[in-house]
């Protein structure tokens, strides 16, 4: 599906957020190990929801181009989150590194369409996407201890 | 995409804000008002009686002396109540606005937004109503100017902007003392409903804020009753010179916002893909029915090859908007608020093919997503060899139609422009600084966009505007709402 709208990719960077964030906490369950790591992506990822909507909230007026603001491949950023039943602690690693990687390219792609447009919108999305980028640095430490 | 829930679930029966209390009109008149998207039945509106019209001024004039002596900062406080009950309902306000007018919910969020910092510009009373003052204009006496309120004024609001229009003047008059009636649209009612009981929640005392519902009866009384000292009007040319001449017969103030028939001038320098986005939501974003819509595009060059790319851009792009229900987050642009809009719409593309210009994109056979009635729906429409003499080229159609001009050089664009009997808004795309100045230092017209498709100042700049576009002499928002809803008082003291 192509996203136009604001509204259409606040949502799907919603939607992104709350099943990685169900992704995490799943491995926080599974990887005890590392579950502090798990619960605290969970919280940021929250925070992260937050932040958007602040940013969209804030700056969305009847003057800016929101319904043209984006062109946004869905199927681009499309991965499956759920992790497979006897996936062991690498598997499991490997695959939070590929979530990952889909969502700090959906970050990066849509604030990139759309830095022109929308004002502090794909500043916001920017920011997600650098703070992701730490994330994926950590997960990473992880599968190569 | 998900289609939001619809915040409206049952049929409302409208009803006045008088005084502080909410009154069920007496009148046997009842429009029903209708979700153009989707055709279902809303609410039921009351054109109210002359009565009840009387009851307003006179609780607003009551409740004058009052709230007049209220301090600045309690009236103050007032609209930050107000502001926070607005953040709190938001995405609930932005809802209506999509299911009684049809914009997209982006478009509606837009509004709503617009308007609270209307309400965020006018808790800011305290400093913006200071005078001024110097000593010692002759030796031991000082003079000084203080501002203050008048009295009541009315508000009659057009059916584009349900919800933000209003917040342009009342949230400037009630900060500055004065006592405010509005009349809704009564195409689209239900916005100011909602906004009124968020001012009732927010504890302005009652008759301060008023609202009642109606149609022309209504505003003809709001006009001529010598209690009002102001009324603020936006809607077409024809009606606001008779709210014009009707304020003027009964020395009260005015503030008349009215047509338009924007150009946007693209150069050859312009950014393309910026523009392009730029335009869309001009022309077609609220489908069109917003006086600071793009109408006239004028691709400036002698070139052939920049016309034909820029214009084969422009169409692709246009061919592609999803047009539906507007709280389908995907949606583009929704349909026009009424059948009557539809079809004038279809009558101006009509008009437009026997004046000679080539229709390139036809909207009359409308393309909807999802599946909804097409009463209301129209695409958008795009038509290239227009001239400025043609009625699609001088006319305001109010609708997604874009008509599509050439000129050779900046100078002929600008010229154009200024040949039109409007002057609300014109906006040249392009990189080069020099033209860019040449066009804003040149063009007749209130707001001016450079490298901007929809020019709408800020709460704390005027809404500007020239020619038969605005009549009057100061305009909404900013200082010129502040200076509008007070008058200024000179003091010359001296003690012996």
């Amino acid at each position: 599906m192509i996203i136009n709208t604001c509204s259409g990719a606040m949502s799907f960077a919603k939607d992104l957020e709350n099943e990685s964030a169900q992704f995490y906490q799943n491995l926080s369950q599974r990887l005890v190990k590392d579950k502090d790591i798990f619960l605290s992506f969970v919280k940021e990822n929250g925070e992260y929801i937050m932040q958007i909507e602040r940013a969209y909230y804030g700056v969305i007026t009847d003057a800016i181009e929101g319904c043209f603001a984006f062109n946004i491949d869905t199927e681009e950023y499309a991965i499956r989150m759920d992790l497979a039943e006897k996936a062991n602690y690498s598997e499991a690693l490997a695959k939070a590194i590929e979530i990952e990687e889909k969502i700090i390219k959906f970050y990066s792609d849509a604030a990139e369409q759309s830095k022109s447009l929308m004002a502090d919108v794909p500043r916001a999305f920017k920011m997600v996407a650098k703070k992701r980028n730490n994330r994926y640095s950590i997960l990473k430490s992880l599968l190569s201890q | 995409m998900a289609i939001l829930e619809e915040s409206i679930k049952e049929v409302m029966e409208l009803k006045n804000y008088i005084n502080g209390e909410w009154v069920e009109s007496k009148s046997d008149q009842i429009w029903d008002v209708f979700n153009p998207a989707t055709r279902k039945l809303l609410a039921r509106v009351p054109m109210s009686t002359k009565n009840e019209v009387m009851a307003a001024i006179k609780a607003a004039q009551e409740a004058f002396p009052e709230w007049r002596r209220t301090t600045p900062l309690a009236r103050a406080r007032c609209l930050f109540r107000l502001k926070e009950l607005l953040e709190k309902n938001f995405e609930q306000l932005s809802r209506v606005q999509t299911m009684e007018h049809g914009k997209t919910i982006d478009e509606s969020r837009g509004e709503t937004r617009r308007g609270i910092e209307m309400v965020e510009v006018g808790t800011g009373i305290p400093s913006l109503m200071m005078g001024y003052n110097l000593e010692d204009i002759a030796t031991g006496i000082d003079e000084y100017v203080i501002y203050q309120p008048l009295g009541v004024f009315g508000h009659i609001a057009p059916f584009n902007f349900p919800f933000m229009v209003p917040l342009w003047y009342s949230p400037f008059a009630l900060a500055t003392g004065n006592t405010f009636i509005v009349k809704p649209s009564p195409r689209d009612p239900i916005s100011q409903v909602k906004l009124a009981e968020l001012v009732d929640e927010a504890g302005f005392p009652p008759g301060v804020y008023n609202l009642v519902h109606g149609g022309a009866e209504v505003a003809q009384i709001l006009m001529e009753h010598p209690d009002i000292k102001g009324i603020t009007f936006v809607g077409t040319t024809s009606i606001g010179k008779e709210v014009y001449r009707k304020c003027g017969e009964t020395c009260k103030r005015a503030i008349v916002q009215v047509s338009a028939k924007n150009f946007l001038l693209v150069m050859p320098d312009a950014d393309i893909d910026a523009t392009i986005a730029a335009l869309l939501t001009s022309f077609f974003g609220n489908t069109g029915q917003r006086c600071l819509s793009g109408a006239n595009l004028v691709i400036v060059g002698k070139e052939d090859g920049f016309y034909r790319n820029f214009l084969n851009r422009f169409l692709e792009a246009t061919s592609k908007i999803r047009v539906g229900y507007g709280l389908d987050e995907n949606i583009q642009m929704g349909p026009m608020q009424s059948v009557d809009g539809k079809e004038r719409v279809i009558k101006y593309i009509e008009t437009g093919m026997k004046e000679g210009a080539k229709i390139i994109l036809d909207g009359r056979k409308p393309t909807i997503t999802g599946d909804y009635p097409d009463t209301c729906f129209v695409n958008p429409t795009i038509f290239e060899n227009v001239t400025p003499d043609m009625r699609i080229g001088k006319e305001e159609i109010f609708g997604p139609l874009a008509s599509v001009m050439r000129a050779e050089d900046l100078d002929e664009a600008i010229n154009m422009a200024n040949n039109s009997n409007f002057g609300n808004a014109a906006s040249i795309f392009t990189s080069n600084g020099k033209a860019a100045r040449e066009f804003q230092y040149r063009v007749e017209c209130g707001n001016i966009g450079i490298n901007i498709g929809i020019v709408a100042p800020m709460a704390f700049f005027p809404f500007s505007g020239m020619k038969d576009s605005f009549f009057g002499v100061l305009h909404g928002q900013g200082r010129d709402a502040i200076r509008f809803f007070t008058e200024s008082k000179v003091v010359i003291q001296r003690w012996f």
